[in-house]
């Protein structure tokens, strides 16, 4: 297990939930910025509007008509010349302009004192004692120095909107950025603590805690898919270990044991030199234990190439029934040599997807096998059963049969029934015919239930 | 069968030379890289009383194929340089087609018939017996072979129809299954000449693997009993370590 955990800040998780929300974040803050600069461009543009068609028209009394007319109209309507304070409020009561005509040392002669500005457009405040709302303001020089002044207060909504804008702004900053941390360091963790489960499993495993397993919970979400694969690999893993020990055992008596007596052949060879009889006799055992070495090997190699599938490129249409009928007769006298007697009953006309030569390796390896293992005076069968859907192939002896212990190991390499290894064989034979069977997707099975052993095998039918 | 010890080159040789037919000199080519290999050819094939020429790589022996003709050559699956298929390819599209029997390390049936369909006419996995190579070169060599009778075929007092499958010896009928009568054809067909068990399986039975148990000899001793036991003089001979062969007393 890992002493040091890397830091939550270093996960991906928690990286990408920033990024995610100083995007998220950014992008609002664009949006909020350019619709509310419309809203107020807007309202500041209609307002300037407003200002300036109150500047013509006034220009256009003032020079049409003259001075007096303005002031008249427009300023005085009312009856006062100079609005005083208080006055203010009734005239705003009414309309919401401002104006103010000032001569050219720019003494007031008509309208609201109390609002000065220069040339052009100013955002202003009235010098008034209560009123301190913003206005906008225009002034327009007349002819001989005169000036007048149009002013309107900035509208209210404008500062609602840019307040809200900037209330959302901070709150995008302030709230929304410490949650995406908060969030992203929580979720970070989560995952930490799932993925940390199955990485600790991993290195348990490869420090050789081969059954340490995944944790997986109930909600079944890909972590627990994970796992759950992870657990699954494991399995087989395990399995494939266990076989290779099987394997390993196997190697390690099947090939020492003839090894070392080919060593002490030789040995003994070097020793008896004078005594040509007795060479020629450890030559000969010699040999014979070489050529079951080679034996191991060349079944080794076989099995490796069927299991590796490589054969199913070479499959043609094989008659199964010609094929089992000259086993039949190539086994028939080595039976009746082994003082067991055979009967072979052929379905004509079977035909199969398959590979000859692999074919008739399986039928042998089964009929050696009963030749070997099945008892003195044993019947044995080999039945051919075909219709169009499938073919069956049962190879049958009467006894003494396979100990349940042993039915679910026998198709392992080098596994043997007989743990002293006393009898022939390597223990590759029914290996090799499982692996063949699973090669031409026949279905094997191991019948249990007869005092014998029947080895059945279903191969779907060519038509 | 797999058995490599020259004791084996021993008996076949003795075999062979005691016989007064069936044997005479062979020129062979061997195309081989493995030194060890190589000499251990060499040395078995000359025992065998046979001239050798040993190349270590394809084109030295490509050259000495192209100014010399050879009854056979043994030709290494794994060559420096080139592949021994390619090799072979390479001998066939140049119109040179002695046998070539070829050797290999490896046992997958796909290299074996890529090697055959390559025009090589036998093939030999590593390691070997002499006598099996032996045996198996004297049957694809392409020697002047002595005509055989389509029908019959009859050696000492023993004959055999080919065409209506029977076999008589003297004025006795044999009764032989059809597998023992192709045993005896195929034991026949080389007389004087080792038939190892390999070589029965294949050719009589078909069979490319190796059974555990004693299959040729079950049918051999049947054949042998029905054709050799009834009679004075026996036929067929075990070759001790090496295999079966017919031939006259």
């Amino acid at each position: 297990m890992p002493s040091t955990r890397p830091s939550v800040l270093r996960s991906a998780v928690f990286r990408r939930v920033i990024w995610a929300c100083a995007g998220f974040v950014t992008v609002a803050m664009t949006l909020l910025w350019v619709v509310s600069g419309t809203m107020l461009f807007r309202i500041d543009a209609a307002q300037e509007a407003r200002i300036l068609e109150s500047i013509t028209y006034a220009q256009e009394v003032y020079y049409g008509r003259g001075a007096d007319a303005l002031i008249d109209e427009e300023i005085a309507d009312n009856g006062v010349l100079i609005w005083d304070d208080d006055l203010i409020y009734a005239v705003l009561e009414q309309e919401n302009q401002l104006i103010v005509l000032r001569n050219a040392a720019y003494d007031p002669v008509a309208g609201f004192p109390g609002l000065y500005a220069d040339v052009g457009w100013h955002i202003t405040q009235l010098d008034h004692p209560e009123i301190e709302a913003p206005v906008r303001a225009y002034l327009e020089a007349l002819r001989g120095g005169e000036t007048i002044t149009i002013a309107e207060f900035v509208p209210e909504r404008r500062f609602v909107i840019l307040e809200f804008a900037w209330a959302i702004t901070f709150a995008l900053i302030l709230i929304v950025l410490p949650l995406a941390l908060i969030t992203g360091y929580l979720l970070s963790r989560w995952v930490f603590r799932r993925i940390d489960g199955i990485s600790d499993t991993a290195a348990a495993v490869a420090l050789g805690q081969m059954t340490q397993r995944a944790p997986q919970s109930d909600d079944y979400d890909e972590f627990d898919r994970l796992a759950g694969g992870i657990n699954q690999m494991l399995d087989q893993v395990a399995a494939l270990n266990a076989n290779i020990e099987a394997v390993s055992v196997g190697v390690a008596h099947d090939l020492r044991t003839p090894l070392t007596n080919i060593g002490g052949r030789l040995e003994l060879i070097s020793r008896d030199r004078m005594d040509a009889a007795a060479v020629e006799d450890h030559v000969t055992a010699a040999e014979g234990y070489l050529s079951q070495l080679l034996g191991i090997f060349d079944a080794l190699l076989r099995l490796g190439e069927v299991e590796a599938g490589k054969r199913k490129a070479a499959f043609d249409a094989v008659n199964l029934s010609d094929l089992a009928q000259g086993m039949a007769d190539a086994y028939a006298p080595v039976f009746e040599e082994a003082n067991k007697s055979f009967s072979a009953h052929i379905d004509p006309g079977a035909r199969i997807s398959g590979d000859r030569e692999l074919l008739e390796q399986l039928v042998a390896n089964l009929l050696e096998n009963a030749v070997e293992h099945a008892r003195d005076a044993a019947q044995v069968g080999l039945t051919l059963r075909r219709d169009d859907e499938k073919t069956m192939l049962i190879i049958s002896d009467d006894g003494p049969g396979i100990a349940p212990a042993n039915r679910a190991r026998i198709f392992e390499r080098f596994y043997r029934a007989d743990a002293s290894r006393a009898t022939p064989g390597n223990g590759l034979g029914l290996s090799l015919v499982k692996a063949i069977a699973d090669l031409h997707g026949a279905e094997m099975t191991l019948d249990a239930d007869t005092p014998g052993a029947v080895f059945t095998l279903v191969f779907p039918s060519l038509r | 069968m797999k058995r490599r010890c020259l004791r084996d080159v021993q008996t076949a040789v003795d075999y062979a030379k005691s016989l007064q037919t069936g044997f005479c000199v062979m020129n062979i080519l061997i195309v081989e890289d493995d030194t060890e290999n190589g000499r251990y050819l060499e040395r078995g094939l000359q025992e065998a009383g046979w001239q050798t020429v040993w190349h270590n790589n394809p084109q030295a022996a490509m050259l000495t194929l192209s100014g010399r003709v050879f009854d056979v050559i043994v030709l290494d699956r794994m060559l420096p340089g080139m592949d021994g298929v390619d090799a072979l390819r390479l001998m066939r599209g140049a119109n040179i087609t002695t046998p070539v029997l070829m050797l290999t390390a490896r046992t997958s049936i796909a290299d074996r018939v890529e090697g055959l369909e390559a025009g090589a006419d036998d093939y030999l996995i590593k390691p070997f017996a002499m006598s099996e190579l032996i045996a198996r070169l004297k049957i694809i060599a392409r020697r002047p072979k002595k005509e055989i009778a389509k029908g019959a075929i009859t050696l000492h007092d023993l004959t055999l129809d080919r065409m209506k499958r029977t076999a008589q010896r003297g004025d006795l009928l044999l009764d032989l299954s059809p597998l023992e009568f192709r045993l005896l054809e195929c034991l026949m067909l080389h007389p004087g000449q080792v038939m190892t068990r390999t070589i029965l399986l294949e050719q009589v039975w078909g069979y490319r693997f190796d059974p555990k148990t004693s299959l040729v000899q079950t049918h051999m001793s049947r054949l042998r009993a029905k054709v050799d036991k009834p009679f004075d003089v026996d036929l067929i001979r075990t070759i001790r370590g090496a295999g079966y062969a017919i031939d006259a007393p």
